[in-house]
């Protein structure tokens, strides 16, 4: 396999081909288990969703915003890498990119499958309210999603366009700015005290380029397109980001703890000791946080390490946006409520159904397709130079 | 206010408040709710009669009663708190949706086109009463031998047709739903149907911008409170406590 990142002529680590069989079961089994959920959403609706009135939202909705962030946060990589002219990571940059639309796409499945009138999307983008953050994110989308495939397209050669690396200073402000609103749609919501913070939209914006990073460090362990110097400096960017990360999160849980206001308070404290404590101290911060750090630290510019670490990282994005999108939805608003009236839906508890677990792994499955087939579409083993250099 | 109370019949009060309200513009009616929490005894007449008026599938509730104890055992006491839609003055439902299906109408009350919404659910999640449900297509007799023909009857919510027929385009299946003041009894002169029913007589509606009307008497007294006033979106609902 030819190398990604070039010229490094001798010096790239080639990934068994083993690897990328891995990755084709692993989409083919997340296909199938789709198809099925697929099947379920269709025939049974939302019936078969653990989400109901009291808590709207589920694992689709924080599957999204994961998704989303880390392909905000790809593209992002690869735009710094285009207006620095990084040339030595070029390739890195052109699988950020790739690995960025499979992300998008799975994303944008998960949460037009969450709709309530699926076959209704049209009228996101020609009948936008624009007093809603979802209805400007529904044009970010369309344009963020034509960025991508053109981008793609011209460089399926392995020739950067000069322009594209004169003008990568904007698409890596669009990138904030997408990845920013993403975090203003939960930030704007006053009637949830978790979610309502200056904070939110930053941490997506921190949390966006970690995944992301994580997600092109994994992606390059796959395809082999890693060398010491390439992980070395990812793993610097993920470790930096992971710093921030945490910084962000104390200053939101400590402040929120300290104030004591229930609204926001008893949210925390649901997210630290509540039944599904284990995602925050587990998964979020010991597979999410401890042990990619750890990775990192010890095993730099280790190209192995490094995409594990980054693997796992952008995996456990899922954890940090459920400790977001669910919490937050699991206090009562008025005392009583929850034994007001019941009914099925009518409930402050919540996880996720068989059928929802299916139709999430088959987005991914989905994702990961794309990705796959996307390598070869796009040739992006071939080596990758700026058409400066010609 | 105990004079009001005992001297006149309140259901034939409001009745012509009503009918004197729809002579205005409706622009010019600022339609609002009181309940005297002290009068209301839980009984859920008012939950009940809302869920066969409208029809409501399971899951799906306009105007829970909510039952809240204060004190430790022994010293307890028990209150009930209706909780319809707020309809509020600056609604926060309204300007996160994606695609205009909710709205507010000139006469203050917080509409859902059922044609018009997506069924995101973005609403829900900005409501701080949790006054809107999301109508997953449930029905009561599903899962037995036979479905009930009647769960299928269409509703006449905003005064228009609703067949309960998933996938059709006026369903409400798949879309937010929330209390609206009976809009379809209200623009043909008759209460709202939880204040038709309730026994105690605990609700008071009508115009509060008609100074002569019952609802805008008790909305002044003294001890009327909204809920959650703290975030400024200045609830039509007030509760006399």
């Amino acid at each position: 396999m030819t190398t990604l990142a070039t010229p490094m002529p001798g010096n790239e680590v080639k990934s068994p081909n083993w690897v990328q069989w891995v990755a084709w079961a692993l989409t083919i089994v997340c296909l199938a288990a789709g198809a099925y959920g697929l099947y379920l959403r269709f025939t049974e609706g939302h019936a078969a969703a653990s989400y109901g009135s009291y808590v709207p939202w589920g694992l689709w909705i924080a599957a999204y915003v994961a998704l989303i962030g880390a392909s905000a946060g790809a593209f992002g990589f690869a735009a710094v890498i285009f207006t620095m002219r990084k040339t030595e990571y070029y390739g890195l940059a052109r699988l950020a990119m790739l690995v960025a639309f499979g992300a998008f796409a799975a994303g944008m499945m998960n949460v037009w499958l969450d709709l309530g009138h699926p076959f209704r999307f049209w009228k996101l983008m020609l009948q936008t309210s624009w007093t809603s953050i979802m209805g400007w994110m529904s044009w970010f989308y369309v344009i963020y999603g034509l960025i991508l495939v053109v981008g793609l397209f011209l460089t399926r050669k392995g020739v950067i366009p000069k322009f594209m690396e004169r003008f990568s200073w904007v698409a890596f402000l669009f990138a904030i700015a997408f990845a920013g609103a993403e975090g203003a749609l939960f930030g704007v919501v006053g009637a949830r005290a978790l979610w309502e913070s200056g904070l939110t939209p930053i941490l997506f914006l921190v949390e966006a380029a970690l995944f992301g990073v994580g997600l092109v460090a994994a992606g390059a362990l796959i395809f082999g397109g890693m060398n010491p110097k390439a992980a070395r400096m990812l793993g610097v960017v993920m470790l930096i980001l992971l710093g921030v990360l945490l910084l962000l999160e104390w200053a939101e849980y400590t402040t929120a703890l300290y104030a004591s206001v229930p609204a926001k308070s008893s949210a925390v404290m649901t997210i630290l000791t509540g039944p599904f404590w284990w995602v925050f101290w587990g998964l979020h911060l010991g597979l999410g946080v401890v042990l990619p750090g750890l990775l990192l630290l010890f095993g730099r510019g280790n190209v192995l390490l490094t995409g594990i670490a980054g693997a796992l990282i952008a995996a456990m994005g899922l954890a940090t946006k459920l400790n977001l999108v669910l919490p937050a939805l699991a206090q009562e608003e008025l005392e009583g409520l929850a034994h007001a009236f019941t009914g099925p839906g009518l409930t402050f508890s919540y996880f996720p159904s068989t059928m929802e677990w299916l139709v999430w792994l088959g987005t991914l499955g989905l994702g990961g397709l794309i990705v796959l087939i996307g390598y070869r579409l796009f040739s992006l083993s071939t080596p990758t130079r700026s058409s400066a250099s010609k | 206010m105990a004079d009001i109370v005992q001297k006149e019949n309140l259901l034939v009060r409001m009745q012509e408040d009503i009918r004197r309200a729809l002579e205005k513009p409706e622009g010019e009616r600022r339609w609002g709710m009181v309940i005297d929490t002290r009068k209301c005894v839980g009984c859920h007449a008012c939950t009940l009669s809302c869920v066969a008026e409208n029809k409501l599938p399971p899951g799906v509730v306009y105007r829970p009663v909510l039952d809240q104890e204060i004190g430790t055992y022994p010293n307890v006491t028990r209150r009930f708190m209706p909780r319809p839609c707020m309809q509020c003055e600056e609604p926060p439902c309204v300007p996160v949706c994606p695609v205009n299906a909710t709205y507010k109408r000139p006469d203050g009350i917080v509409a859902i086109d059922y044609e018009q919404c997506i069924g995101c659910r973005y609403c829900i999640t900005a409501c701080p009463y949790s006054a809107r449900t999301f109508d997953v297509g449930y029905t009561y007799t599903e899962g037995t031998p036979e479905q009930e023909v009647y769960e299928l009857l269409p509703n006449y919510e905003y005064g228009v047709e609703h067949a309960r027929v998933p996938g059709s385009e006026e369903s409400p299946i798949g879309n937010a739903r929330k209390c609206h003041f009976c809009l379809h009894r209200l623009e043909q002169g008759a209460l709202p149907m939880c204040v038709t029913t309730c026994i105690g007589v605990a609700n008071y509606f009508g115009d509060l911008n008609d100074p002569d009307s019952l609802v805008a008497e008790m909305a002044a007294q003294p001890n009327a409170v909204v809920l959650k006033e703290e975030l400024g979106t200045k609830p039509k609902v007030f509760y006399l406590v």
